[in-house]
């Protein structure tokens, strides 16, 4: 029995899914440590693994009319690295895992894992990304909220691969990023808000609102953010509190061993709180 | 000119660590080896009513109680838990059996097909429930002077509360061990701290004559205690093993079975009650600790004696009355963990004397400092103190390099400074050094001298301060001077690796061998000589009344601790550490000052970050994706200094360091986020979750 495909390029790769039923890895980050069962085991693979980690035509980054393309296999060190990446981006990546795993961890990977912990995705939720599916048969493009369905969901079919995500080519004027985990380093989210917002003449013009890891998926209001839109800062100042409120009931956290629910709720209101009240 | 002892070397073993060359027991090569995996409980508390086996196949076993030839318990301080489970289990993890075979594949499919009926029985997990239905396992008991009386008679009482949590050692290379015959003889191999603790075990649990078993100490990747009494277990496991199937087998813990099974530090409760004087300063204390020692007591009870000494801190109290308890709950069991109980009590006294000077509105350094023993002072256990205390100089230094005062007057709201001062007993506890009667080798060949311990190199440092010890007394380059393979049937019993005895114990007797032996130099090409430790005539211990000089000297140190606590999110940032520690003279700057900073740096953890939770007997945080310890971005520089004191018996002064820095640094972190917050903080770990709690509880 084949155990694994090493195509060489996309279209072999795409071919091959739809004949087999597979599992695709990219950097195995995620992978390797879901399925791992013990001490000198083989992982728990089901299906033959497909190794894409290496197809050139997923590990491209480019701008092309005001929008920024990341190859699904992109590596996480390599858009850090990258001049076109918006700044807020790379330092949220820089936030993420350790340097090794960075230069493992694919873009891709994190998105098509769906965890509400994946420390890219408030980004991608923030700015409208997109992603691109392919099948040996065509392309079609999804918006990053219908791409993730859930809680390690997406509407990936058995024969699709990510392969692009594209993101605006667009610089905020204000950019926040907090992140909190259990340590400093290494550790997975436990809370995290993204907060991006244009201003001109005292006046909000775009406001963005991200929060990771407290709820099924990414929340994100664009119901609250145009409330927002054309309030002078002093304005927003002072219904700070309101605002913050009205997430309330979308922040839907759980207790785990990383932290309660009570403290995700709180800290995420004093986060949106804190940064309305610092634009 | 003379060498200075202190001066750093290049450690010797950090070449091959580095390039890879060092062998764990998992690189182990054994031809026709078997490997083995257990069966553990997975409930709190049951009887077994049975276990129902898949076929096996030719070439794979099962290994369990039936096939134990001597005794089915690990010995240790109590030897109370079962090799392999009986007719009932009392903790998840509990070891049942083994399944070996030459195919890992194949084992774990024979695990997964092994069914297990239990009968479960009501378990009891906490502290609380423990207390409230009395499973004490072990009670003791000290006073000094007249704390009844003075409760009686005193008017204003103050009483108050501490709690700490689980930590998990996790050192980098998890338990792992081997065993094989050759011919009628055993030999044992793992990563352990104490070779000669696994022999005796396998002595009760094989049933062979002492001559029989050999253990052998390999590479050890780390251990903190966690590699002190377990090994005794697993050992006794692959031998029984090797005895039924007469093939070599290995065993190695992956990281989530460690944790699930290995032993952690014990969680605590600590109760205090405190009388003053006229002039509010602490006259008697009555000390209440509770310690959680999961399902068996185990080394335990040496774990509660160390704590309930170090009760009374640095301070000399008159009236003095100590109670410990260890309690048996539904949990794996706790051990050993560097600082050994100590820093659970010594979190309690400090903070105790933090919370009494924020209430009686004096500076608490202050108010500390009005109650330090000095020399000559009777100790908690009415010993004495005999060595003189620098504490007045340490803090001096300590407040000077801080900038402590300055910093209490200007720090902002949420911005913290703290002051923790400590001791440690060196060496064992009691009677301990005497009972063990270290005995150490020192055997010249021409110009190589070969040094034989039982002491272990397990990443502290200890191969380099030994070999050290010997070369500048005899004046031969450090090449010369081999650590003998420690192979307790090539070695004396120069005791266990713990306790912070290696170098103050074991360095003391291979000085004193070497300056015999230095004399002797040219009396032939080759000899050897041997020494036992003799503990100082000048030193009492009653181990009935736990009365007497319960250690024959002690460390010191201060530290001060710089805290920032963000508002929106409460998490914790610490800026700074200043310690000072009076270790006599130390053996290697460098190579302490490394023992310093992850000392503190486990104590950072186990303070502020590392939780360990249990529901219902089972823990919530079973892996490192969950269980987090400090990284380098958690733990700020460390700034590190000695103060000169040596001791007589320690070899070039040297008295103990490798868990003073885990004791010291907690209350000092504590106290920082007290003072940030101006709350009390009367629990460890102090996580982000708890702040928020305390910031909108009081
Ligand atoms: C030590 C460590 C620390 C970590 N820290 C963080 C952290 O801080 N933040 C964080 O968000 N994550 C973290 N992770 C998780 C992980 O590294 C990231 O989610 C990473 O981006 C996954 O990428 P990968 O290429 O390794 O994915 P893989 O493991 O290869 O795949 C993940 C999933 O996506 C699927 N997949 C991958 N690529 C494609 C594709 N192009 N098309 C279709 N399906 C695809 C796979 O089938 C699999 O189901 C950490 C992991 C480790 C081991």
């Amino acid at each position: 029995m084949v155990e694994a495909f090493r195509p060489q390029n996309l279209i072999e790769a795409l071919y091959i899914l739809s004949e087999n039923e597979c599992t695709i890895i990219a950097g195995g980050t995620d992978l390797m440590v879901q399925r791992a069962r013990g001490f000198a085991l083989k992982p728990d693979f089901v299906f033959p693994l497909l190794f894409i980690e290496h197809l050139s035509e997923l590990k491209q980054i480019y701008n092309n009319s005001n929008e920024i393309h990341i190859g699904a296999c992109v590596i996480l060190t390599d858009i850090m690295q990258n001049e076109i990446i918006p700044e807020i981006f790379k330092e949220m990546i820089g936030k993420m895992a350790s340097p090794p795993t960075r230069n493992m961890a694919t873009i891709g990977g994190n998105l098509c894992n769906a965890s509400p912990a994946g420390d890219t995705l408030p980004y991608l939720y923030a700015v409208n990304a997109k992603a691109i599916l392919q099948n040996a048969n065509g392309v079609r493009t999804v918006p990053i909220e219908e791409f993730i369905t859930g809680v390690k969901k997406t509407c990936l079919q058995k024969n699709e691969i990510l392969t692009d995500i594209i993101i605006p080519d667009k610089k905020f004027d204000v950019n926040i990023y907090k992140r909190l985990g259990q340590r400093k380093g290494m550790s997975l989210t436990k809370v995290s808000l993204l907060g991006l917002a244009d201003i001109s003449k005292n006046r909000i013009r775009d406001i963005r609102i991200a929060l990771g890891s407290i709820a099924p998926t990414i929340v994100r209001s664009s119901d609250i953010e145009r409330k927002m839109i054309n309030k002078s800062l002093d304005e927003i100042k002072q219904i700070s509190y309101e605002i913050s409120n009205q997430y309330d009931k979308l922040i839907k956290p759980i207790d785990d061993a990383r932290s309660t629910a009570k403290y995700r709720k709180k800290v995420s209101l004093n986060l949106i709180k804190h940064f309305l009240e610092n634009l | 000119m003379k060498e200075n002892i202190s001066k750093s070397i290049l450690r010797v073993d950090s070449r091959k660590k580095i390039n890879g060359e060092a062998k764990y027991i998992s690189d182990w090569k054994f031809d026709n080896v078997l490997y083995a995996k257990t069966i553990r409980s997975t409930v709190a508390k049951a009887k077994i009513l049975s276990i129902t086996l898949p076929e096996i196949p030719a070439g794979y076993y099962i290994v369990d109680k039936n096939e134990v030839p001597g005794i089915n318990r690990m010995q240790t301080v109590v030897s109370d838990h079962p090799v392999f489970a009986e007719n009932d289990v009392q903790y998840i993890g509990q070891p049942i059996l083994l399944v070996v075979g030459p195919d890992r594949e194949i084992i774990y499919s024979i695990v997964a097909k092994i069914e297990i009926q239990y009968k479960e029985q009501e378990a009891l997990f906490t502290l609380e429930e423990a207390e409230k239905k009395s499973t004490v396992f072990t009670d003791y008991h000290y006073r000094k002077g007249e704390p009844e009386t003075v409760f009686q008679q005193s008017g204003q009482l103050i009483e108050d509360e501490f709690t700490t949590g689980y930590q998990e050692h996790v050192y980098l290379e998890p338990q792992g061990i081997a065993a094989e015959f050759k011919e009628d003889t055993l030999f044992v191999y793992g990563s352990m701290q104490c070779p000669f603790y696994v022999k005796n075990a396998l002595l009760d649990t094989m049933d062979l004559p002492e001559d029989k078993i050999r253990v052998v100490q390999t590479i050890t990747g780390g251990a903190f205690g966690g590699k002190e009494e377990f090994p005794s277990l697993t050992a006794c496991h692959v031998a029984i093993a090797a005895h039924k199937t007469r093939h070599p087998i290995m065993m190695i813990y992956d990281r989530s079975e460690d944790i699930l099974c290995s032993t952690k530090r014990h969680p605590s409760k600590i109760r205090y009650k405190v009388a003053f004087d006229k002039n509010n300063q602490v006259l008697a204390l009555d000390v209440d600790v509770l310690l959680n020692a999961g399902a068996y007591n185990g080394l335990s009870p040496a774990v509660l004696q160390r704590a309930i000494f170090a009760a009374g801190g640095v301070y000399n109290i008159p009236h003095i009355n100590v109670r410990g308890r260890n309690f048996m709950t539904n949990a794996v069991p706790s051990g050993a963990y560097r600082g050994f109980g100590a820093p659970q009590t010594i979190f309690g006294i400090e903070m105790l004397f933090y919370n009494i000077a924020v209430k009686l509105g004096v500076d608490p350094l202050e108010y500390k400092m009005r109650h330090l023993l000095k020399k000559n002072d009777p100790t908690s256990t009415g010993g004495q103190i005999r060595e003189e205390v620098k504490l007045p100089e340490i803090i001096k230094k300590v407040i000077e390099k801080s900038d402590y005062y300055n910093k209490l007057k200007t720090n902002k709201k949420y911005q913290g400074i703290g002051i923790s001062l400590f001791l440690h007993g060196c060496g064992f506890t009691g009677k301990g050094e005497s009972v063990i009667n270290g005995k150490i080798t020192l055997e010249k060949n021409k110009d190589i001298v070969t040094l034989k311990v039982s002491s272990v190199e397990m990443g502290q440092g200890a191969e380099t301060a030994l070999r050290k010890i010997v070369a500048q007394t005899l004046k031969i380059p450090i090449e010369n001077v081999i650590y003998g393979e420690v192979d307790t049937g090539l070695v004396p019993d120069s005791g266990p690796t713990v306790a912070s005895r290696t170098t103050m114990i074991v360095g003391g007797l291979l000085r004193e061998t070497a300056m015999e032996m230095k004399t002797r130099w040219n009396e032939t090409e080759q000899f050897e000589i041997s020494k036992r430790y003799e503990h100082p005539k000048y030193l009492h211990w009653d181990d009935d009344n736990f009365s007497g000089d319960a250690y024959p000297v002690y460390s010191w140190g201060a530290n001060v601790a710089e805290v920032e606590i963000d508002p929106v999110s409460y998490e914790i940032t610490i800026k700074n550490i200043e310690a000072v520690y009076d270790v006599g003279v130390p053996i290697d700057n460098r190579a302490l000052k490394g023992q310093m900073q992850g000392g503190i740096a486990q104590g950072i953890g186990w303070a502020t970050i590392e939780v360990m939770e249990s529901e219902n007997g089972k823990l919530k945080q079973s892996n490192l994706t969950d269980y987090k310890v400090p990284t380098s971005m958690d733990i700020p520089e460390i700034h590190c200094s000695f103060v000169l004191n040596p001791y007589e018996f320690g070899p070039f002064g040297a008295k103990c360091a490798g868990e003073l820095p885990s004791v010291g640094v907690p209350p000092a972190v504590a106290e920082a986020v007290a003072n940030a917050l101006n709350k009390t903080i009367n629990h460890l770990p102090i996580t982000p979750e708890k702040l928020m709690e305390i910031d909108n509880g009081n």
